[in-house]
């Protein structure tokens, strides 16, 4: 049985970690105008041109035929139950709206799970304020002996809605695993950069993992490097964007620490920016200043400085 | 061995900023149809459908094959769908390169999009790091692609005069593409002046961000005659990556892209590739990725890019054309932009490019790209 | 230019299936499993000419997140492709290029740690943002629904509860999965409702794991193994997004993708030794085994009883590493064949192999193999 991989378990609670993401989606003509029309308390669907087939809501497709011309029609507020669940999000319903050819989905309001049955009869329920979203209709109510709508033509419709604000938050706890968690173990407690020897290249990995990349045999042994290396390649961003960690302007650093055969990415700073192009360039020397923080992270060295010239020849 | 595969069909849209009128299922069709449209069929008639697309936290919507695939029409039909960052369109392809060789299917649609305005570009790209180890300190892909580039400006001379080349002339193509929604001359000064965004890549090094898709409809030789008495015939095609943090990775030379090419030239009998190619169609995510390219593809020496650039030879008019169609600075929907170079490959071979029509074209060659610009695929196509 | 060439699966290779690996990462998971592998397989990966890898950007947390795994896949300087879908599909990739001519020896691997993230975000991110996702319909409210349905059509709770207890039973004994305690029919049947009609233990566990598989082209798969076990045929099919346009009570992409494999094998489903089906619920089984030709519509149940071998893995209901559960069940059939004793088999000769992905499984796969 293979259990965790050949080294020494290490507990570290996860990193969590956050994606935090915004986005303005379009919706097309068909949902562009139902979200519109939300706000009128109008229920837009959409009649397939070719196949006479009526969607609710509106699609710009023709469910069943694949259709692409189609033309928008008023739905009415009733409709019929044709399947039924319970969730932690509350009664979720397949419906057909009256004069519909396919079933849509919504919720369930003002009921309980038992008192459902599938043919029951229900009207929409609308939000009490407007929203330009499905949301406008909150979700539907059973209505016995509701008379059966029908579909209408569109008069007048708002212009489809162009883009709708949304965002998704992602939230993750990845484990460090055995290999990771000793290298940030020993950057948090002894602030020193351990890696494994490469089984292809004379040298440090960074980060340590099970099996060398080229060699595809297992790593050596754990190998400290020291905290000093060499850019091997840098830019100074400028750019601006949400999530950014940095304040621009700032650099953009892959180092390879001395006995290592890998890049680590981190920043260099303590220079003048105005000229850090100049300073800071392929085969510049850099070391290492830690932060104050020992949180078992990259984020403990706070940057990377070039080391002045001689310097390093005194220390040797 | 295998059975041969030809281009019977291409499409795309015309590319913008940003789509009000379509969302991404929409846009798809629209490709869509233009390609089958363009193969003189319909989708009763492709076996398999396969989707590719940019990183899913471009649009919101994961796994989005499984929603765009009522735009699509495909329902119950295979429909899968390929990632490989930037250069997932070609990797779509590939895949359905092999359901026709490999004696699975007749006929597949590759159809790639990206609708890139509807999302935060740099922030959701940037998660391409390691969460433990750099990811605080990502700039999309532009943080890495500029540092690699400040790596090979001096040893191999891919200087930022060489690379503002590229823009200005890759701006110039791209007024004779009606596709292409960045329709501006430049000159190498323009270039030089523009915003450092991640210097040494400024603002006119970087290619537009779009909203856009493209399909294709590959066919075997059986059934290509139905659709064209020209197809653009898939002479090879491969995909090669490399490990991100491998030992000594080397930022001078693109080493999948030179495996790729090694490989894919072989199938297709490429021996001097500057000779032979009519016609190149690169994927640049920004302009120094093009002179990388024409090192890693032997269309020059490594530290020649600058000279070739120079030398004029990959203008239209030279003798080794890269990217008549204005490559991605025309226009850049990430996840259909490798499929728009092979589209525009096969366009020139098929005699269909239009303005940008390179004359009696008859073997080009796509490159495309993506992730931590180790994953790399190349394309040989003939009429 | 000849025939397409056969291709077979001549090793697997996996990790325990866990409700979390807290103490690995998704690399050091990967590694293990394809290091393994070549160790069972007696080869380098020298020998292996590409990797096609499943695994979900949105479950991992990263964006192209085969890009930071290719070192632990094994994939560095070869070809490689990243199939957002369950392994099973990357399988059928890989078969198609071993079966042009292109490659001997392909490398099939994948993964999941849903533990670290959030399952029903990875499912409620995939509906359709302006109609459905924002009034709650996910993939719980898919496969309740989909459970009624198929109420309607002639099955049970009660059935489900016996489909359920049988699986972790199933899965108690397969070495691979870890259960503390498969819970009792009893417990199953009054678990707390998650999707009405269906309990918890109805809907399948998430747990993390992965898979790799080595298919190799006719010549040097019998080199490699005394045992190849051939793929006759291979089928897929994606149903509409829409999930109230599906027709109710059956699985007609499920249907479409069995047809084309069976096609091609010349397989009469109910002749077949083995069937390994990936069913996100225990309704979902039922209605897969239907599906497959395995039995009549509404009499799923019956198929366990029957001269088929269902899921002796325990199938996806007690151990569901999403994205990578029908590669599993692809290795596992490729074990019951090849070591039909271990499992109390006589003579398997073929099985089906079942992969599903999406809400109210939306999309299929279906291999057939021979021996």
């Amino acid at each position: 049985m293979l259990l965790a991989p050949d080294t020494h378990p290490i507990d570290r609670p996860p990193l969590k970690s956050t994606l935090s993401m915004p986005y303005t989606l379009t919706p097309g003509r068909a949902a562009g105008v139902f979200l519109a029309e939300a706000k009128n308390r109008r229920l837009v669907g959409a009649r397939c041109v070719s196949s006479g087939l009526v969607s609710v809501p509106a699609q710009d497709f023709c469910p069943a035929t694949g259709g692409s011309e189609m033309e928008l029609v008023e739905a009415p507020e009733t409709g019929t139950i044709t399947g039924f669940t319970q969730t932690a999000a509350g009664i979720i319903a397949t419906l057909r709206i009256d004069g519909a050819d396919f079933d849509c989905v919504h919720r369930i309001l003002e009921a309980s799970f038992d008192e459902l049955e599938i043919g029951a009869r229900v009207e929409a329920v609308w939000a009490e304020e407007t929203t330009q979203s499905i949301l406008a209709v909150v979700g539907f109510r059973l209505a016995p002996g509701a008379p059966v709508g029908e579909v209408r033509p569109l008069q007048h419709a708002a212009e489809p809605l162009p883009m709708v604000p949304y965002h998704l938050d992602l939230h993750y706890e990845h484990a460090f695993g055995p290999f990771y968690g000793r290298m940030f173990d020993e950057i948090g407690t002894n602030r020193r950069l351990i890696g494994v020897r490469s089984t292809a290249i004379d040298g440090a990995l960074l980060p340590p993992r099970e099996v060398d990349d080229i060699s595809y045999t297992k790593t050596g042994t754990w190998m400290t490097v020291p905290d000093t290396g060499t850019v091997r390649a840098m830019s100074v961003i400028h750019l601006e964007f949400k999530g950014q960690k940095e304040k621009p302007p700032y650099i953009y650093a892959e180092i390879q620490l001395d006995g290592a055969v890998t890049r680590l990415i981190h920043s260099v700073k303590g220079i003048d920016m105005s000229r850090a192009s100049e300073l800071v360039k392929p085969g510049t020397r850099v070391r290492a200043v830690w932060s104050d923080a020992r949180t078992g992270a990259l984020s403990d060295i706070s940057h990377f400085e070039p080391v002045p010239d001689g310097d390093e020849a005194a220390s040797l | 061995m295998a059975r041969h595969v030809g281009i019977v069909g291409i499409g795309q849209t015309h590319h913008s900023r940003r789509r009000t009128d379509v969302s991404q299922a929409g846009l798809v069709r629209e490709a869509v149809d233009r390609a089958l449209a363009d193969a003189k069929l319909t989708i009763e008639e492709i076996d398999s459908v396969v989707v590719a697309t940019g990183p899913v936290l471009f649009g919101a919507v994961n796994m989005p094959e499984k929603w765009v695939v009522d735009a699509i029409g495909a329902r119950l039909k295979p429909v899968v769908r390929i990632t490989s960052g930037g250069g997932t369109g070609l990797a779509g392809a590939l895949a359905g390169y092999y359901q026709i060789a490999g004696g699975q299917h007749e006929r597949v649609l590759v159809v790639a999009y990206d609708k890139l305005s509807e999302g935060a570009l740099q922030y959701s790209i940037s998660t391409l790091y390691d969460p433990f180890w750099g990811r605080e300190f990502a700039v999309g892909i532009m943080g890495f692609s500029a540092a690699y580039w400040r790596a090979r400006m001096d040893v191999l001379g891919h200087t930022e005069e060489a690379a503002a080349m590229v823009s200005v002339k890759n701006h110039k193509n791209a007024l004779k593409n009606p596709y292409a929604h960045v329709k501006k001359e430049v000159t190498v000064e323009d270039v030089m002046k523009s915003r450092p965004l991640a210097w040494p890549i400024k603002l006119l090094d970087v290619p537009p961000i779009s909203d856009g898709a493209a399909a294709i409809v590959l066919s075997s030789e059986k059934l290509a005659a139905h659709s064209t008495d020209r197809p653009a015939w898939i002479r090879g095609m491969g995909y090669f990556c490399e490990a991100d943090n491998a030992a000594a990775r080397s930022m001078l030379v693109s080493e999948p892209l030179a495996l790729a090419a090694r490989r894919v030239y072989r199938s297709a009998g490429i021996t001097n590739p500057r000779r032979q190619f009519d016609v190149v169609e690169v994927q640049e995510p920004y302009t120094c990725f093009e002179l990388s390219y024409y090192e890693s593809l032997g269309l020059c020496a490594p530290g020649e890019a600058a000279e070739l650039i120079a030398s004029g030879a990959t203008e239209i008019d030279g003798d080794i054309p890269v990217n008549p169609s204005g490559g991605c600075m025309g226009a850049n929907p990430i996840g259909a932009a490798a499929l728009v170079r092979l589209i525009e490959a096969a366009a020139q071979v098929m005699g269909k490019a239009g303005d940008h029509q390179v004359p009696n074209a008859k073997l080009a060659l796509a490159q495309a790209g993506g992730g931590w610009a180790n994953l790399r695929g190349v394309a040989v196509v003939s009429a | 230019m000849g025939a397409p060439r056969s291709v077979a699966v001549v090793a697997t290779a996996q990790t325990e299936l866990r409700s979390a690996w807290s103490n690995a990462q998704h690399v050091d998971l990967i590694s293990s499993t394809v290091m393994r592998l070549l160790r069972i397989a007696g080869i380098g990966l020298a020998d292996v000419d590409f990797v096609i890898d499943s695994g979900s950007d949105v479950l991992d947390g990263r964006s192209i997140s085969n890009c930071g795994f290719l070192g632990a896949m094994g994939a560095h300087h070869k070809e490689e492709s990243r199939v957002e879908e369950d392994g099973l599909w990357a399988a059928t990739y890989g078969a198609t290029k071993i079966a042009a001519g292109a490659a001997e020896i392909g490398l099939i691997i994948a993964y999941s740690k849903p533990s670290e993230s959030d399952v029903s975000l990875f499912y409620a991110s995939q509906v359709e943002p302006f109609y459905q996702r924002p009034v709650g319909f996910d993939h719980l409210a898919a496969s309740g629904l989909q459970a009624q349905q198929y109420i309607r059509m002639g099955g049970s709770e009660a059935d489900f509860a016996k489909v359920t207890a049988r699986a972790w039973e199933q899965a108690a004994q397969n070495p691979f999965v870890d259960i503390e305690a498969a819970p009792s029919e009893q417990e199953i049947a009054s678990g707390e409702m998650v999707a009405a009609p269906l309990r918890r233990h109805m809907m399948a566990r998430s747990v993390d794991g992965c898979v790799a598989v080595l298919l190799a082209g006719a010549e040097v798969a019998r080199g490699m193994s005394s045992q190849p076990v051939w793929i006759t045929g291979m089928g897929s099919a994606m149903d509409n997004h829409a999930f109230p346009v599906r027709k109710p009570g059956r699985l007609e992409a499920c249907e479409a993708a069995a047809r084309a494999a069976y096609n091609r094998a010349g397989l009469d489903p109910r002749s077949a030794s083995i069937a390994e089906v990936s069913g996100s619920s225990a309704a979902g089984e039922l209605m897969v085994l239907e599906a497959l030709g395995l039995s009549k519509p509404g009499q799923g149940f019956d198929t366990y009883s029957g001269p088929t071998a269902i899921n002796l893995s325990g199938g996806a209901l007690p151990a569901d590493p999403i994205m990578a559960t029908g590669l599993l069940r692809l290795a596992d059939a490729h074990r019951q064949l090849t070591q039909p004793k271990v499992f109390g088999l006589a003579s398997p000769e073929t099985a089906i192999v079942h992969a599903a992905g999406g809400v109210g499984m939306q999309t299929h796969c279906v291999v057939t193999l021979g021996v």
